[in-house]
């Protein structure tokens, strides 16, 4: 009796001691993951808080005028002073000189950005629909949508240098000694298309329309490098997308009668939203896209509507800049376009990240 | 395709040639009654299926001749001849596994989507051959429609999911498509529940109508023959009520198969029984006749639930 009540005793406290440790080691676990996370929304929050700051003497200087204004230029400029009626302004017999301020306006980066991000769009969505249907309806039949997945998802991987030397050594000469002299012997009698392959400039106060100097290093290259960039994870996406159609749905559009394609077109109808999010989240990544860009887009800042000539997106502005940004302006107006370019990669993943999850519930209600 | 008996009852004449991997064989009782039939399918032996004379006539609408079907190595259908009345419901019954909704999908040639399967024997839908090389599937599939276990609206209007077969055969003029819609909406009861808001998703409609509407969908390319696998298992006692009103309602213009595992659902919808057991045809005749006077006593233990 007694022995048995002092054992129970013993078990009893030993029992008490190992649960105050559980309970310390759950309370520290708990708080560990806690701080984590907040840590991780810290980290976000304090990100936009120091661009925001870094950005603000550009944004006191130019306002919302920085959107709109297409004149980028770092330093100041010392020029003839013209009258109202644009006569040069001589005093004894000499031109007076004035020194215009340095002037920052990101238009036509945002421009570069939206056109090239939305022309990769243009090439890379139907390749990689395309290549996710073969990966979900024609490669298992063949028994090589494991390997042939495994590689998609492998180019995902490959650093955008990598990407960027191969589009500065044989895409752009190709581009420039090939494909670019072609289209424009094809396209540019076209009446309509000149705006194509001619550009109207100011050369020394004249105004001048020139043909468009053909470099390969243009919008073109830059977007067709983006999209190879993109397929990768547009495909991958697209895949799971429309791997989750429930076989049911295919094999009952197959039993109405439907053709490989019409029942093809029933699977993408099916996943529609989730396919717009991949598109999304390709397009995040093309915009936010900064080496590779860089090395083939050609860097100019200046809005050409001709996909032939040289742009610039606000990635590739910064890459180009940042390093030798002196004055304290020039920076902060630099700062100023990365977090545009925060803000809108921001936007564009929430409303990827919507969709795709919208499609998974989605899927998830109709099983 | 389990080729095991979910719960088998009956006594073997050779245990070594029962799956081995079946361990509940071994714990069969000794008083089970012995089914020659069920023995001889066990054992891979050929046995002969009773057919009632009034379905020996070989005109059906569906003409199943000697028909065999093999995922991979797997032989999974044997040998089943059946011949399937115009104008009537023919149920198939068995118990799992025993290779009725693989059958029901050779109609179609819906089995041709799965990797590795093979056919030998024939099937004939208002006498063209489905597996005769050159066969057009596109047409056979408008020819036969189908509904499924699970409801599959697709994610469009009711309007466009009724239509939708007769959209990707070609058709075009609105006149058209609106007089089918309301035709197959009534013809599957669906009519007067969803007639005012034809345009809003079919996602939205309780599991009975959208299993209604799938019969809708089906029935509005007026096929020959209408494949029905397990149309209620999914459903509540009260959908499942209206749907075997349903079919037995469109069994007045349609040759209906329908492959069921409750066998009330059967003697309630169905003029004629097939009654199949590991891949093979075991008993097969009007209805009243299999459930209640049975040919054989195999036929009438699974009918009364000894086992299946």
């Amino acid at each position: 009796m007694d022995d048995s009540s002092t054992s129970l005793s013993d078990d009893g406290s030993r029992r008490s001691r190992r649960r105050r440790l559980l309970t310390f080691a759950d309370g520290a676990l708990l708080w560990g993951a806690r701080s984590s996370g907040v840590l991780v929304l810290l980290m976000l929050a304090s990100l936009v808080v120091v661009l925001a700051a870094a950005a603000w003497p550009s944004f006191r200087a130019f306002g919302p005028g920085f959107l709109t204004s297409s004149e980028w230029r770092p330093n100041e400029l010392e020029r003839p002073m013209r009258n109202e009626a644009g006569q040069l302004v001589i005093e004894d017999g000499e031109t007076v000189m004035e020194v215009v301020p340095p002037e920052f306006g990101a238009l036509p980066v945002v421009y570069g950005t939206l056109v090239s991000s939305v022309l990769a769009l243009v090439f890379a969505v139907p390749l990689s629909l395309g290549a996710a249907v073969f990966l979900v309806r024609v490669a298992p039949k063949w028994r090589i949508a494991g390997p042939l997945s495994f590689l998609v998802e492998f180019l995902a991987a490959i650093p955008s240098l990598a990407y960027g030397v191969w589009g500065l050594f044989v895409l752009a000469p190709l581009l420039q000694d090939r494909v670019e002299p072609l289209l424009r012997s094809v396209l540019g009698p076209v009446p309509g298309l000149g705006w194509l392959f001619r550009e109207t400039v100011e050369v020394g106060g004249q105004v001048v329309t020139r043909d468009i100097p053909l470099t390969g290093r243009d919008m073109l290259c830059g977007s067709l490098i983006l999209a190879i960039m993109i397929v990768p994870i547009i495909t991958a996406i697209s895949r799971d997308v429309l791997k989750a159609v429930p076989r049911v749905q295919i094999e009952g559009s197959i039993a109405m009668g439907a053709t490989w394609w019409q029942s093809t077109w029933s699977m993408l109808r099916y996943s529609r939203s989730g396919l717009a999010g991949a598109i999304m989240l390709g397009l995040a990544r093309a915009a936010g896209e900064t080496m590779a860009v860089t090395m083939v887009i050609g860097n100019n800042n200046r809005i050409s509507p001709s996909p032939f000539a040289p742009a610039q997106t606000m990635a590739s502005l910064l890459a180009n800049e940042f390093a030798e940004a002196s004055s304290t302006l020039h920076r902060s107006a630099l700062l100023q376009v990365a977090l545009i370019l925060l803000v809108m990669s921001l936007f564009i993943n929430i409303l990827a990240r919507w969709l795709v999850g919208g499609s998974q519930a989605h899927a998830a209600a109709a099983h | 395709m389990n080729e095991t008996p979910s719960k088998p009852a009956m006594s073997p004449v050779k245990v070594e040639a029962i799956d081995p991997l079946d361990s509940a064989v071994l714990d069969m009782p000794r008083q089970a009654p012995r089914f020659n039939v069920l023995s001889a399918i066990q054992n891979d032996q050929p046995h002969a299926p009773a057919i009632h004379p009034s379905v020996a006539h070989g005109k059906g609408i569906v003409e199943i001749k000697d028909f065999s079907l093999y995922y991979g190595p797997k032989k999974t259908v044997h040998s089943v001849s059946l011949s399937i009345p115009v104008g009537h419901v023919t149920a198939l019954i068995g118990p799992s596994g025993c290779g009725k909704s693989t059958l029901l999908r050779s109609v179609n040639r819906l089995n041709d989507l799965v990797d590795g399967v093979r056919t030998t024997g024939d099937i004939l839908v208002g006498g063209e051959s489905v597996y005769a090389p050159g066969t057009d599937v596109i047409d056979l599939r408008r020819r036969v429609g189908m509904v499924f276990q699970k409801s599959n609206p697709f994610p469009m209007s009711i309007f466009d999911n009724v239509v939708y077969g007769l959209r990707i055969h070609g058709e075009r003029r609105r006149s058209v498509l609106e007089e089918v819609c309301e035709r197959s909406l009534r013809g599957a009861a669906l009519w007067d529940e969803v007639k005012d808001r034809l345009q809003s998703s079919a996602m939205g409609l309780s599991g009975g109508q959208q299993q209604r509407l799938c019969i809708a969908r089906a029935i509005a390319v007026e096929p020959q023959v209408l494949l029905m696998d397990e149309p209620c298992s999914a459903l509540d006692p009260i959908a499942t009520l209206k749907i075997e009103e349903l079919i037995l309602e469109i069994s007045q213009k349609y040759t209906v198969l329908i492959v069921t595992h409750n066998m009330g659902q059967a003697s309630r919808v169905s003029d004629y029984t097939a009654f199949m057991y590991l891949g093979r045809l075991v008993e097969y005749g009007p209805t009243s006749h299999i459930f209640q006077t049975p040919t054989l006593p195999e036929t009438e233990q699974y009918i009364t639930g000894k086992f299946g």
